[in-house]
């Protein structure tokens, strides 16, 4: 493996905060999602970013982004159930209620074929990319919150709250088993912790990683950002890789670099938070970056040259008021880190 | 217009009261209005949410708006008034609820809010005072069961906590039933007769008189009371036993530790306790805040609701005065770990039963949740609510501390009548 260290070259301020990230098929385009109903496009020409007009009309938040393989189309959701297939500006469909309530992820086969969601309405529902029509759908009878097609688009896996694995076959008939994948819950109390949060295959689909956190505690979580392998075809768990002292909470985002090494972003308590890259099996990432704050996403540019990290404002807490220079209520941005490998 | 009176309004009339020799009584004013107080059987349900509940992800939902955070919301049974789509159940009783979502409070800290809240954040005298449960045990005493007249279920450790109390005194301290549970050894052993137990207390009497002769008054009340507690307990051992009650009870408060206790909760305000405090830990949502709601927010509307059925099906409701708060809500911004801090700038109670108006929201945020856009209310304007709600004039009644007559709440601060019955 070709173990590059990344450097940075630029940083873009936003003025909002940024949950996903993701390029298109052609890297021309990065779009990111977050804390509003927004879906921001941003050009992007190897140097820096220049905003694009945006995508409206979503309701709460928003959160899943996906781009197809091939062509320019991105399917997009929010918070309040909306999936909508976008080419640039336009809209090809859309489902006002796909779900009910917060859609949580998107996943796009590898031909492009269908696109598979999940939410907090605890079902998973596979659509026809080109046309939006509804395939198949299944109770899961958890909140799910990740899912991925295996890389030969034959299994569709997906995770919940509670770190239950299930994977089903590619056009959601049947279930064919559980992985058990809980060391990433725990409950405390009434509050259910963690849940598995990023979902990846990789070694061309012998390997599964399920990602999150070790939780300790409720209510501000203090844990640890974990990664599970599973050895896809028996479904053992063979690896626990964990990074960083307990503050530094979750790995939101988790993608394979084409070099083979695993590139990840973690936020925990405000302030904390890095991007880390390692060899799968490698026991210390050969790359941390501790500079940026609570790192929510990353997004790796096509030709694996280049990649963005967005981060979060340092200060970004507090109790009580907190008000800025002229007297208003102070908010906070996710900055865009642009890196070249 | 403006439901509250002045600040000066209130200090002359209680002058006035005082100025008409009654002030001097010490304790309560009149000890007739105290009977009558007593005759009444009003309870009180305090549900405590440690740490701070969202109050955008509750009673005050601000829907794609810049804070509003990911949910919807949702359409409640009164017109026009909306709650967090977490709370369904909830919302179908909102016309049993009275929520003030103008809260304004002062401290952001949990080490001091939670005792400035729980204690009215009067003026500084310089004792502490009372929670508001022993503020109710010491006014309203026990009632006709004779059980504790202040009770605390909560997770983890039981105990008697004298320092609820303040100024009261020790006998007005909460006894907590950790995980709902009885004290340990409530039950006479099976080794003992009745007859040895009864001779037993006899000489314990006689070494309490012996004990009292050298000792501060309120502290040998605090002595006695504990055995009187004791003993009310022994004889009403079943109030903490669930596991008689139809599965389908149990079921429907939620099977998670807040649910069962709010479920013993419910059989302790059937058996007549006076004032029952019910805590739910874990509401600190510095991370992770909207799977954290997500999770949690449900198993409260899933208890609170079942609850207030129950309540309103046995007609306890029309006796009880029920109340629910955190010692402040959560911040509008959303920091780096995905959560919202402490906020006692613009927050919401809510209430329901014996006293306050019904289907009725008091104030109101800006759009942004930011800051109270309506009259803003401290905690002392609270007491005095919730008093007046139990029968209690909080501007004519006052505590006897050593024979100094104080306030039973804020004497800046009068009730919100908009909330009141």
């Amino acid at each position: 493996m070709n173990n590059r260290e990344p450097k940075q070259f630029a940083e873009i301020k936003s003025e909002h905060q940024i949950s996903a990230a993701r390029f298109s098929h052609d890297g021309s385009v990065l779009v990111t999602a977050g804390y509003e109903p927004v879906v921001r496009r941003w050009q992007f020409d190897g140097k820096t970013l220049a905003p694009l007009p945006s995508l409206e009309g979503f309701h709460g938040y928003s959160t899943a982004i996906a781009f197809h393989p091939k062509l320019p189309h991105l399917f997009c959701a929010d918070t309040w159930g909306q999936l909508r297939c976008c080419e640039g500006e336009k809209t090809l469909w859309q489902h006002g209620a796909a779900h009910d309530g917060w859609l949580r992820q998107i996943a796009v086969s590898p031909d492009g074929g269908r696109i598979a969601t999940c939410g907090k309405d605890q079902f998973v529902r596979l659509w026809d990319a080109a046309t939006g029509k509804k395939l198949a759908e299944h109770a899961a009878g958890e909140d799910v919150y990740a899912l991925a097609f295996s890389p030969d688009g034959q299994d569709l896996a997906f995770g919940d709250m509670r770190g239950r694995l299930v994977v089903m076959d590619h056009d959601l008939k049947k279930p064919q088993r559980t992985l058990d994948a809980s060391a990433l819950y725990k409950l405390d109390r009434i509050q259910d912790l963690g849940g598995l949060r990023v979902l990846l295959f990789i070694d061309g689909g012998k390997t599964l990683l399920a990602a999150g956190t070790t939780p300790q505690n409720g209510a501000t979580p203090q844990s640890v950002p974990t990664i599970l392998h599973f050895d896809f075809a028996s479904g053992a768990l063979t690896r626990t890789f964990t990074h960083g002292a307990n503050k530094e909470g979750f790995i939101h985002d988790l993608v394979q670099h084409p070099d083979g090494h695993l590139m990840a972003v973690t936020a925990g308590t405000p302030g904390s938070g890095m991007l880390f890259l390692t060899n799968p099996a490698d026991k210390e990432p050969f790359h941390v970056n501790t500079k940026m704050a609570n790192c929510h996403s990353l997004a790796l540019h096509p030709d694996g040259k280049y990649f963005v990290v967005t981060s979060t404002n340092r200060d970004s807490n507090g109790n009580g008021r907190s008000l800025g220079k002229n007297g208003e209520y102070k908010t906070n941005s996710s900055p865009l880190h642009l890196f070249e490998m | 217009m403006n439901p509250l009176c002045t600040p000066g309004d209130h200090l002359l009339s209680r002058r006035a009261f005082l100025g008409g020799g009654l002030g001097a009584l010490g304790g309560l004013i009149s000890p007739a209005v105290a009977e009558v107080m007593r005759e009444r059987d009003k309870q009180v349900l305090f549900v405590w949410m440690d740490g701070g509940m969202s109050q955008l992800e509750s009673w005050d939902p601000k829907p794609d708006t810049e804070f509003g955070g990911p949910f919807r919301s949702i359409k409640t049974s009164v017109p026009g008034v909306h709650f967090c789509e977490l709370m369904p159940k909830l919302a179908k009783q909102m016309h049993k609820l009275c929520v003030v979502r103008s809260m304004c409070t002062k401290d952001n800290a949990h080490s001091s809010g939670v005792d400035r809240i729980q204690r009215g954040d009067p003026k500084n005298r310089g004792v502490p005072y009372p929670h508001f449960g022993s503020g109710v045990a010491k006014l309203l005493g026990p009632g006709a069961s004779g059980l504790p007249p202040y009770v605390w279920i909560k997770p983890g450790s039981g105990g008697f906590r004298a320092e609820d109390a303040g100024f009261l005194g020790p006998k007005y301290g909460s006894l907590a039933f950790g995980d709902g549970k009885p004290p340990e050894n409530l039950l006479r052993h099976p080794d003992i007769s009745a007859e040895q137990d009864s001779a037993r207390n006899e000489l314990r009497s006689m070494l309490d008189q012996r004990f009292a002769t050298k000792r501060e008054k309120r502290v040998v009340e605090a002595n006695a009371s504990v055995f009187d507690m004791a003993e009310k307990l022994m004889a009403r051992a079943d109030i903490f036993d669930t596991s008689r009650l139809p599965e389908r009870d149990r079921e429907r408060y939620g099977r998670n530790d807040f649910g069962q206790h709010m479920l013993v909760a419910r059989q302790m305000l059937e058996a007549g306790v006076r004032f029952v405090k019910v805590t739910s830990y874990g509401w600190d949502t510095h991370g992770d805040n909207f799977n954290a709601h997500a999770t949690m927010v449900p198993k409260f509307d899933q208890a609170f609701s079942a609850m207030l059925e129950d309540l309103e099906a046995s007609g306890l409701l029309k006796t009880t005065l029920v109340i629910c708060l955190s010692e402040f809500g959560r911040t509008p911004r959303i920091n780096g770990h995905v959560g919202r801090d402490h906020w006692p700038e613009a927050w919401s109670i809510a209430m329901a039963g014996h006293g306050v108006r019904h289907g009725t929201i008091v104030g109101e945020t800006n759009d942004k949740g930011t800051w109270v856009k309506s009259q803003p209310y401290d905690i002392g304007s609270m007491f005095h609510t919730w008093y007046r709600a139990l029968g209690i004039d909080p501007l004519r009644t006052e505590f006897d501390n050593a024979g100094q007559p104080l306030p039973i709440a804020h004497d800046e601060m009068i009730p919100i009548k908009e909330a009141l019955a």
